[in-house]
């Protein structure tokens, strides 16, 4: 379980109640204005740094943006015997290895040994790597691979929970990034092509449109207030929320020939991680009932019977959520982001239409 | 955290008021040092230097050990600081305050980036073996100017100091101990001062020397510069604070100049008197390995 | 690598073809980020910094970042000015991970938080924090100037009342500390290969005053070249608060027309000149 966000709530008990109840309407009526699917409208752009191999910047419609920065550097694989010659390299024999990759997370304002911070980059570290396919990408020969340096930087400070634009941000920025193209070949010492305008991508992409064939994995955030699941909630909107969850969606490898984009797109769901929500922590309301403003006869005597009532739910009175949340209720919030044409899809065609260098 | 107290309002005025009239609570002038002292310890590279009531203790030492994996012809040399709260309440153990963070940068600057000491002759084996040595720097009693004191006690320390003797035979290192041959002095290059000037006024007008530690509480912004007696500036450093007329700052550095070389002097003939005391008997020059071809 | 200076003598240019006194591209930005009081982003040649600024506002929680000594703002009812700088792990040639530890950051921190600190008026706002969080993206040369500049443009778009505003860049030399030549000219803003290779110093000036507020050198140099050095530096960094005022007026006007600030008294001033 996650630790929960670091930011503070600043609602009262009613303002809480109120956001609670509305959100639970059918269809629920969000702050903003939004569909439980609609998304942040958000300002992206890739390639902004030429010291890096690849790099990416999202500002979200609220003013968070973050910079991911990738850099590759050549090392030894550790723990392969040398002299061994290998003439020919099966293409199954190919295996990346986790410690290939360091991610690391930079919040404004939040220590370097921060929980919060830790979970943040292990959640964004596992989605990627439970995508097995990436390490390998790494790979160059049996005694040599590229070690990948993400260097994720949240800018803005961190207003809502910044586990999506972190990860939406990386996202692009791996897609974005390009190795240099190896000239060497079987398992001597790697060396490269000088010329940066031949260095592959990482991933892969379709000569004639360009598009990337494959794809890396993005986390989202869903929440679930009642029966209603709302995805990418704002910070006023994760304060009430009953359960909230980052879920990890990547691409399964694409099968046959689609070239209508997203629409033959298969999604596979990758991680699922609870996040602690803030609501968890507020205050709870005090029922008209029992306060003892309101003339409520001997509630200071009382303290006992007072203590009860306020254990029971009152309508229209805020209580923060205990327990878990109703297998039901996950089922529904994991199936409602994989579906054909739900939000993971969305956003997935969204980035696509982020030009790519 | 623990705070160092702040001055009262009367205890400011009263300062200031006085820097205006030309006069300083102990009656320098505002470009004069207070008596400065040092002694050296029995054993080498100890010097203890106290500025007034500033009194700051350096050690060297040096051991063998195996060189950075990407300096392989370099020894080490280390400077490590250490603000204990035996010189203020202010300092915890364990937690480097923003004055010893700045204290230790400055030293780091001042003697190791400048190159005064040669760190390559510290190389015994390349990639293999090297000293290292490390200077540790204790404040006993701060009284204001640490910066300047804590830079004198370790170019002092270090030029006192003496490291074993070695040889190389056939692949074999030996270090002798001080009974078989006599310690060699490090390779020492130029000897850099620091100069802080602290600055007084709206608009930083008034320039101190060596102030104490009540006057660096009222002062609106310091600048150190480290010089050596070739008139060669080794770092500068005006981190912030009022600014100060470019003018003012160059006139401070000619008089910095003067006062590096009145350092300079003083420690020379200080090291000269120990060499005297250690040598009673003039059997220095037959114990020492070196010939004078 | 040594840098060859032999060439300078020759053409009087330098490696990346600049004369003697000229800056190198600055390009900035203001308000570039919409949640944050205040926000830059500036270039100075392939030095690449952005800042945002938060407050003056009520202290939050403590958090653990240097830089000061949290809690009720700083001594005296003067607001504590509060910098963290970020240096990110892809900013140089080589990756070199820089940790919040760093003496060396904790220095560009307390450097910054310094120098802006005599120039905003945070007198006005006791018991409160103006938070500047500073994120260099790439770096060459001249970083220390870079951070100066963006933080005090972050400031200015926060609405920050200062009495002018703190500009820095830096100068060098030509030769070596080593040569003791009194030909050598000066240089203005330097980049990387040239801090590497030449004596270099950072100046941060009282707008167009010849008022010093930091002066950092960080190598060996003859005393007598510090006047030269220090000249060129002081007019580098007048000549930088001409960019910066110009992409605040730009800034202004462009504001005026779309419409989002009224035409006021202070910003009529401003279209006059």
């Amino acid at each position: 379980m996650a630790t929960t966000t670091s930011q503070q709530v600043l609602l009262c008990p009613a303002e809480l109640a109120y956001l609670h109840s509305s959100l639970s309407l059918t269809p629920p009526i969000r702050p903003d204005g939004r569909t439980p699917t609609h998304f942040r409208p958000l300002v992206a752009e890739t390639d902004i740094l030429p010291g890096t191999n690849g790099s990416a910047r999202i500002c979200f419609a609220d003013g968070t943006e973050a910079i991911v920065g990738v850099k590759a550097e050549v090392e030894k694989t550790r723990g392969v015997e040398e002299g061994v010659e290998e003439s020919e390299v099966r293409e199954d024999e190919k295996e990346g290895r986790s410690e290939w990759v360091e991610l690391t997370v930079e919040i404004p304002g939040v220590r370097d040994d921060d929980g919060g911070t830790a979970f943040l980059s292990a959640m964004l570290g596992e989605a990627l790597l439970s995508d097995g396919g990436f390490v390998k990408r790494l790979w160059i020969n049996r005694r040599w691979h590229w070690k990948l340096y993400l260097d994720i930087l949240l800018i803005s400070p961190p207003l809502s929970y910044p586990l999506p634009l972190l990860s939406l941000t990386t996202h692009l920025a791996l897609l974005a990034t390009r190795l240099p193209r190896l000239k060497s070949e079987g398992v001597e010492d790697p060396f490269f092509d000088d010329d940066w305008a031949a260095a592959p991508y990482l991933y892969p992409r379709d000569k004639k449109s360009g598009k990337a064939l494959a794809r890396p994995p993005v986390t989202l955030l869903v929440m679930a207030v009642g029966r209603n699941i709302i995805f990418d909630p704002a910070k006023e909107e994760l304060a009430v929320a009953d359960v909230a969850l980052a879920v990890s969606v990547g691409e399964a490898a694409e099968t046959g020939d689609n070239d209508m984009g997203g629409k033959g797109r298969k999604l596979r769901l990758l991680s699922v991680r609870t996040i602690d929500p803030p609501s968890r922590v507020t205050p709870p309301g005090v029922p008209n009932a029992t306060n003892a403003a309101y003339g409520a006869a001997g509630t200071t005597q009382k303290q006992p019977e007072a203590r009860m009532a306020e254990a029971e739910a009152v309508e229209g009175v805020w209580r923060a959520p205990r327990g878990g949340a109703k297998p039901l209720v996950m089922a529904a919030l994991v199936q409602k982001t994989l579906e054909r044409g739900g939000v993971a899809d969305e956003v997935l065609d969204a980035l696509e239409g982020v030009d790519l260098g | 955290m623990p705070r160092e107290a702040e001055p009262s309002l009367n205890e400011r005025q009263f300062v200031l008021k006085a820097l205006e009239e030309n006069l300083r609570l102990d009656g320098r002038t505002f470009d004069k040092y207070r008596a400065l002292a040092l002694t050296f310890g029995d054993e080498y590279g100890v010097a203890d230097v106290t500025l007034g009531r500033t009194r700051v203790l350096a050690k060297t030492s040096a051991e063998v050990t195996v060189p950075y994996a990407d300096r392989p012809l370099d020894g080490i040399f280390t400077i490590t600081t250490e603000l204990s709260p035996m010189a203020s309440p202010a300092f915890e153990i364990n937690r480097p305050t923003e004055t010893e963070i700045l204290l230790s940068r400055l030293l780091e600057k001042t003697v190791r980036r400048s190159g005064a000491m040669d760190t390559e002759s510290l190389c015994l084996v390349a990639g293999q073996k090297c000293w290292s040595v490390r200077v540790d720097v204790h404040v006993l009693s701060h009284d204001g100017n640490l910066t300047d004191a804590a830079c004198f006690a370790v170019v002092a320390a270090l030029r006192h100091f003496r490291k074993p003797d070695t040889s190389m035979e056939g692949g074999v290192l030996t270090v002798y101990t001080p009974a078989e041959r006599e310690p060699v002095p490090l390779s020492w290059l130029h000897s850099p001062f620091c100069i802080t000037w602290c600055f007084f006024g709206d608009e930083g007008q008034m320039a101190l020397l060596d102030a104490t530690w009540s006057e660096e509480q009222v002062r609106v912004g310091s600048c150190t510069i480290s010089l050596n007696r070739h008139g060669e500036i080794c770092q500068i450093a005006k981190l912030g604070g009022t600014p100060v007329e470019a003018v003012a700052l160059l006139q401070c550095t000619n008089v910095a100049l003067t006062k590096a070389k009145e350092f300079s002097t003083y420690l020379d003939k200080k090291l000269a008197e120990d060499a005297k005391r250690r040598d009673k008997d003039g059997l220095m020059a037959e114990l020492s390995a070196e010939n004078d071809r | 690598m040594p840098l060859d200076t032999s060439a300078y003598s020759l053409a009087l240019l330098r490696v990346d073809g600049r004369r003697w006194n000229e800056l190198r591209r600055v390009h900035a930005q203001i308000r570039t980020q919409a949640a944050a009081d205040g926000s830059s982003y500036l270039e100075m040649g392939h030095t690449k910094v952005m800042c945002v600024v938060n407050g003056p506002s009520e202290p939050g929680p403590r958090r653990g970042t240097a830089g000061g000594g949290g809690g009720g703002g700083g001594p005296g009812g003067v607001a504590e000015v509060a910098v963290s700088v970020v240096v990110a792990g892809f900013s140089s040639v080589d990756r070199k991970r820089r940790g919040r530890g760093d003496k060396r950051t904790l220095e560009l921190q307390t450097t910054i938080s310094n120098a802006l600190a005599a120039s905003l008026h945070t007198h006005l706002y006791p018991h409160s924090t103006i938070s500047i969080s500073l994120h260099v993206l790439s770096q060459d040369g001249s970083l220390l100037a870079a951070l100066i500049n963006a933080a005090t443009l972050a400031c200015v778009d926060a609405g920050i009342p200062m009495t002018d505003y703190v500009v820095a860049c830096t100068a060098g030399s030509t030769s070596t500390y080593a040569a003791n030549d009194e030909t050598a000219d000066p240089l203005l803003d330097l980049n990387h290969q040239e801090e590497q290779e030449l004596p270099s110093l950072t100046v941060a000036t009282l707008g167009e005053t010849d008022r010093v507020a930091v002066l950092v050198c960080e190598s060996r140099v003859q005393a007598s070249r510090l006047e030269g050095m220090l000249a060129v530096g002081v007019s580098g960094c007048h000549q930088v608060r001409e960019i910066l005022d110009q992409v605040v007026r730009d800034k202004g006007r462009h504001m005026i027309k779309e419409g989002t600030v009224e035409k006021g008294m202070g910003v009529e001033e401003m279209e006059v000149d």
